[in-house]
């Protein structure tokens, strides 16, 4: 399985990177990890004309705290930020997450800004940036913006960056100690494509739920953040009960697909059983 | 291929060389065909499957999700760099006094990740191991030697006086 | 008390001349493999590392469709392509090649490039030979085909239905029924009639295959100036078949020498590799190249000819109220996808050992061949007695549950006794030996099943799920090449062939080292190790003293190859045969310079020494010398001829032909090893996920040659058994689309889902029909694994009151059995 042909080319700084995005735009693809990308195209099924290898950017390999955010550049690669102790302390649902994401190898390459740009369904990452209310910063030659993760993604492998932006930068806002983490997957094989997964936070002061954040991935064409069911959380007393019928609705509310894998009632099956999980997971997690 | 070709200055297994290769001559094409070091293999080509498992820079790549250019600049390290049959590595011993292989086709992706796992961490559980090797399928052995052989191979290299370089 | 029926067959004598001895030298040991330095070197030569000077390579355009005629086929742009060297249609190819082999009678024809229309996705529509394999693929993106539909029939229930345009080879007739035959062994009527209770189920069995990691192909060469044909291929059956492959190409078998390479796994899927011979020989014919074509994985899920088993069955096991199994009868559907290239051999092989170790007095089966628009069947670790396996296991636990009997102690109360083998059961294969109790005793005592009993009565309390399970299997070895064609008409029975030989040359240098040439390949078993210790045993020598090689066809074309656990076996034979004519030779050699009797000497470590007098004697390699280059030394008399050299052909030690009426089918599979095996799982009913505690796997394999790599079959044929109850399905939908089409979605298991420790246990009875008495071993993980999985599932699940007749158990489908017994 051979890829069709392309031009390549390798800039050495940030500006000629965007000016040939903006000068081939709809016929270049950018290239960091190429985990995601290269299998499509080695299926044929992405045939970029141009590919632009942004691996020698090496001042986009950073993660730092910048104020109350994490920054997190377009080289950070899934390793580093796993492993890291740093991300740990600040947002520590990404570590969390980052156990169940693909394996050693494909970590060492991918990055955390290619997963979010291919925007895979069933992508860990996704529902972790819209729990956490991530920004997203695009650059191109234009200038920049930004994003809420909320915003970002916009269906099946689709998001909102145009073909001339590069996703340069994913800031992440710092998790309160009030605030606990949970994290809750099914898959076929450990580090697959998740069949369903929930990713959540729940801010809990004075015993009661504060704020509470609540996504899904895997069970629709995009991760899906669940204000309706976390507003259901908001104010009330962590209980395993509270949890449930959170689970409950949450089942009944989202339209979920089907595949070869998982069928509608199992996805559903999935949302009540992991829910709770992670709710109560993010309730206990809570440092004390 | 593409007419154009781009030339690549990159080090395998300790030499330097310059090739000029197609812009879409994948890595491990380019190493098994080009380069002729056959002993990494290929089993998917989606990434999936850990048979064409590399060294790039000090820590395992897929080969068959890279690009023979993007290697421009790297160091790459192939299970051809690991020992000869005169002197293996720790790791080509161990799986070998433990039953690690059967057919072999899994191997020298398994060997170059156990390798990356023994530089990191090298006093591993089984669990670890079992974790470290989770992105290379095998078909033979059901995986417990391979571990076996893991923690064999780190036990050895931890008590060996020579530093294996 | 009813008078046990056994088939009319006399059970030949055996032939064995080497039995099992205590305190042999290599046999028996673990020593480490041969074939390892180079392959973990990285020096091993498979088929992709093949290299021919002036190459070419080959892609294949694949069919969208399940079911189209091909109405035209433009390759024109394809054949401008720069790079391209020549592109090749169906029609064009079928001009100078005709189908490949096939066991089936009437054959199902199968050319390696489709001509008229497509049977599945995935098929051959054209090949394109270009400089390399990525401008090949190029060129596939302007072939033009325009294609027209045909109906596609899913549905394993309706396929026996189907008419008109959703036949596939309607030339045989307006059905895709390839065979709809009762087989009836013993007084089926009568023991049902006398049974207090008939337990009746149905069971399916959903398509997984071998996926081996290294696909299939070959490097083909053309020689002009002799019309020959030389092909490097990983096959393993070429010297079975080889030379059907010269028939396909239209010249002589002289013409055709099939080279083996190494094989990165097969497990059955490279067998025969016919497609990749003849596809590969017939374009470099063509392209006046040498071409190289290498499946890639979307290639070797569609069509590769190598998808397992696909079933469903409506079996009733007859049964006494003390839990004593009187019949079995079975009504089966097998999907054999689009052709049938070992006829209904897997159905063969179900009746090896149909009746599993139990003895059950009659059979009868229904067998419903159905093709359909799916890859074709090949074979799968197990050759579909897997499936036979998993049918009498599941039905021995329904017939536990119904009577209320213990499912180990219905086991018990129905495993053969040891004083009875070798015991014939209605099918007419025999059992050569085994005692079954003392496996059972073993993974009893292994296992702690009543430790685990309690742990699950705990678990419950606390509202988990754990499960428990134990089975007791037969995995027959060495197949008799009569189950290619004894189940097909008796009056069409085809190619009825009864040799499945396997064939060594041997021979000593001047230095008295062994040579051996192997006429089978290595694919991930242990060929050059077990061959090299039992030449070591055989003649003495060190393993250090011997080198084993693999020869091409045109230096050794009397073998089989392996497949149906039968090489080492086989190979054994062959080298006990071949080291006796050796040895005699070299004894009559020893005896000239020694001065004594033939009958005097004896080999022991390396020598030819006289018996009781240890310091007279002289080392082989004194011998072997002498032999080589000294002939007026010796005596102008037959029998002193330079050098030691053999070709020594073992055939199959225990088979006889089936009647013609077929109320039996003879002996055709009667190296009868045996397996229990028990697990420890627990089930989250939240996530249908399975998760196993313990594993306990106990083999009787008879005299086993390397038990290290004899326990490597085990646990990896346990893990695809996993793979295939759990994790793993070729699933089509109604459209005929392969949906499971990339290991993304072809779960095979990681590290993760195959537990840490399987815990293997041995027990051995020697079979009396072969040398030294070992039995073969290669399948049976795979055989055991599904129903002790399902046992379990099932046993977790105890609580719902479900019962489960089916693989894959995936999560998905978990929750629903879950889900429809909560209603």
């Amino acid at each position: 399985m051979k890829p069709a042909p392309f031009e390549y080319v390798r800039p050495g700084t940030l500006e000629e990177a965007l000016r040939l995005l903006a000068e081939q735009s709809g016929e270049a693809k950018l290239i960091a990890g190429g985990q995601s990308l290269v299998p499509m195209m080695n299926f044929r099924l992405a045939r970029p004309e141009l590919l632009i290898d942004i691996n020698s950017l090496a001042a986009l390999d950073y993660h730092r705290r910048d104020g109350d955010v994490l920054a997190i550049g377009a080289l950070a690669r899934h390793a580093t930020l796993s492993a890291s102790a740093l991300v740990r302390s600040l947002c520590p649902l990404v570590t969390e997450a980052y156990r169940h994401v693909a394996h050693g190898t494909v970590r060492n390459r991918g990055t955390l800004c290619g997963n979010l740009c291919h925007a895979d369904p069933a992508s860990e990452m996704p529902a972790v940036m819209l729990v956490l209310g991530a920004t997203l910063v695009l650059r191109s030659a234009r200038g920049e913006r930004r994003v809420a993760a909320s915003d970002f993604f916009t269906g099946l492998y689709s998001t909102v960056v145009k073909p001339d932006e590069m996703l340069i930068e994913v800031r992440i806002p710092v998790t309160a100690v009030s605030c606990g983490h949970g994290f809750a997957e099914v898959s076929a094989r450990k580090g697959d494509y998740a069949m369903t997964l929930v990713a959540s936070t729940l801010d809990i002061r004075g015993g009661r739920i504060y704020a509470a954040a609540l996504a899904y991935a895997g069970v629709s064409d995009r991760a899906l953040r669940m204000v309706a069911l976390e507003s259901r959380l908001v104010s009330q007393v962590p209980s395993q009960a509270l949890f449930n019928e959170v689970a409950e609705a949450a089942a009944h509310s989202i339209d979920v697909g089907e595949d070869q894998h998982a069928d509608r009632a199992y996805r559903s099956d999935l949302i009540r059983t992991l829910t709770p999980r992670a709710l109560a997971q993010a309730a206990a997690s809570i440092a004390t | 291929m593409s007419n154009k070709l781009i030339e690549i200055a990159v080090t395998v297994n300790g030499k330097s060389l310059e090739r000029r290769v197609p812009p879409r001559m994948l890595l491990s094409d380019f190493l098994r065909h080009e380069l002729h070091l056959t002993g990494t293999h290929v089993g998917c080509e989606h990434g999936v499957c850990g048979a064409c498992n590399v060294e790039v820079d000090g820590k395992t790549a897929r080969s068959c999700l890279m690009f023979a250019v993007q290697a421009e600049g790297a160091i790459i390290n192939t299970v051809e760099s690991l020992g000869t049959i005169a002197k293996l590595h720790p790791l080509q011993q161990a799986f070998w006094e433990k039953h690690g292989l059967q057919c072999g086709f899994c191997t020298p992706g398994m060997l170059m990740t156990a390798k990356e796992l023994l530089a990191a961490n090298p006093n591993p559980t089984r669990e670890e191991v079992t974790e470290a090797i989770s992105g290379n399928l095998c078909r033979c052995t059901g995986y417990q030697t391979i571990v076996d052989a893991v923690m064999s191979a780190a036990e050895a290299m931890r008590n060996s006086e020579v530093t294996p370089s | 008390m009813n008078q046990r029926y056994i088939p009319d067959l006399k059970i030949p004598v055996s032939r064995r001349r080497e039995g099992p001895r205590e305190n042999m030298r290599w046999i028996g040991k673990s020593i480490k493999r041969v074939e390892d330095p180079r392959l973990l070197t990285g020096k091993g030569k498979f088929i992709d590392d093949v290299v021919v000077r002036n190459m070419a390579h080959v892609a294949l355009l694949r069919s969208p469709f399940a079911h189209a005629r091909i109405k035209s086929i433009d390759i024109s742009k394809a054949q401008a392509l720069p790079g391209v060297i020549i592109v090749v249609t169906g029609k064009s190819m079928a001009e100078t090649t005709g189908p490949t082999v096939s066991f089936s009678s009437p054959p199902v024809p199968q050319y390696v490039i489709a001509v008229d229309k497509v049977r599945h996705v995935g098929e051959a529509v054209a090949a394109v030979v270009a400089e390399d394999r990525y401008i090949a693929e190029d060129a596939l993106d302007l072939i033009e085909v325009e294609y027209e539909e045909l109906p596609v029939v899913s549905d394993i229930e309706q396929m026996p239905f189907a008419k008109g345009d959703a036949v596939l080879h309607p030339e045989r007739g307006d059905t895709n029924v390839a065979m709809d035959r009762t087989f009836t062994f013993g007084p089926v009527d009568a023991d049902f009639a006398r049974a207090d209770i008939v337990i009746k189920r149905k069971l399916r069995w959903n398509r997984s295959g071998p996926q081996p990691l290294e696909t299939a192909g070959a490097v083909a060469e053309y020689d002009e100036g002799t019309g020959k044909f030389t092909v490097h291929c990983n096959t393993s059956m070429y010297t079975y078949v080889g030379w059907l492959c010269a028939v396909s190409l239209g010249v002589p078998a002289t013409q055709l020498n099939i080279v083996p390479t190494l094989a990165g796994g097969s497990f059955g899927s490279k067998l025969f590799l016919h497609r990749v011979i003849v596809l590969t020989a017939s374009l470099a014919r063509l392209a006046g190249r040498p071409v190289k074509y290498i499946e890639d994985r979307l290639d070797n899920m569609t069509n590769a000819d190598a998808h397992g088993s696909d079933r469903l069955y409506e079996a009733e096991l007859a049964m006494k109220s003390d839990g004593t199994m009187v019949s079995l009868r079975y009504q089966v559907i097998d999907d054999y996808g689009a052709y049938l290239q070992y006829g209904y051999g897997t159905h063969g092989n179900a009746f090896s050992q149909v009746v599993g170790p139990y003895r059950i007095n009659s059979v009868e089966a229904r067998v419903i061949a159905v093709l359909s628009n799916k890859c074709q069947q090949g074979a799968y670790r197990g050759f579909g007695s897997e499936v036979a396996n998993f049918v009498i296991e599941r039905m021995a636990d329904v017939a536990a549950k119904e009577l209320g009997i213990d499912p180990i102690e219905i086991r018990r109360r129905n495993l053969i006794r040891p004083e009875e083998f070798p015991y014939v059961i209605p099918t007419g294969n025999v059992y050569d030996i085994g005692n079954y109790q003392a496996v059972l005793a073993e993974a009893l005592r292994m296992f702690d099943m009543e430790g685990w009993r309690a742990k699950q009565a705990e678990a419950r309390k606390q509202g988990r799920h754990i499960g428990l399970g134990l089975v007791t299997c037969q995995e027959r070895s060495v197949f008799s090449s009569t189950e290619f064609w004894s189940l097909n008409p008796p009056d069409q029975p085809g190619f009825a062939l009864t040799s499945s030989p396997e064939a060594i040359s041997l021979r000593i240098d001047p230095t008295g080292k062994a040579f051996v040439k192997l006429n089978a390949p290595f694919w991930g078993n242990s060929p050059e190790t077990v061959v090299t210790q039992i030449v070591a045993e055989a003649l003495t020598l060190e393993p250090s003293d011997v080198v084993v090689g693999y020869a091409d066809t045109d230096a050794g074309f009397n073998g089989t190859g392996p497949g149906g656990s039968r090489y080492t076996v086989m190979v054994a034979g062959a080298v006990v045969a071949g080291a006796r004519t050796l040895r005699e030779k070299l004894f009559k050699f020893a005896a000239h310079m020694m001065e004594c009797g033939t009958d005097d000497l004896e080999l022991r470590s390396g020598n030819i020494g006289i018996k009781g007098v240890p310091d007279i004697q002289k080392s082989i390699a004194e011998v072997a010398i002498a032999s080589h280059y000294f002939r007026l030394s010796f005596p102008d008399e037959p029998g002193f001829e330079s050098g030691l050299e053999t070709t020594a052909v073992y055939d199959h030690p225990l088979t006889t032909l089936p009647p013609a009426d077929r109320s039996h089918l003879g002996i055709f599979y009667p190296i009868m090893g045996h397996m229990a095996h028990a697990v420890a799982l627990e089930v989250d009913i939240g996530t249908g996920k399975v998760e196993i505690l313990d594993y306990v796997a106990v083999h009787d394999c008879g005299t086993v040659v390397n038990p290290m790599t004899l326990a490597g079959h085990v646990r990896g044929g346990t893990a695809q058994g996993i793979g295939s109850a759990l994790l793993e399905y070729f699933r089509y939908d109604e459209d005929g689309q392969l949906l499971t089409a990339s290991f993304a979605d072809y779960h095979i298991p990681t590290a993760h889902e195959v537990p840490s420790n399987i815990r293997v246990g041995h027990v051995e009875t020697p079979s009396p029909y072969t040398e030294y008495g070992i039995k073969g071993g290669g399948e049976g993980g795979r055989m055991a694994a599904p129903p002790v999985l399902v046992q379990a599932i099932e046993d977790a699940l105890l609580p719902f009151g479900v019962e489960i007749m089916e693989i894959p158990l995936t999560p998905n489908r978990i929750r629903q059995i879950i889900r429809q017994a909560q209603r």
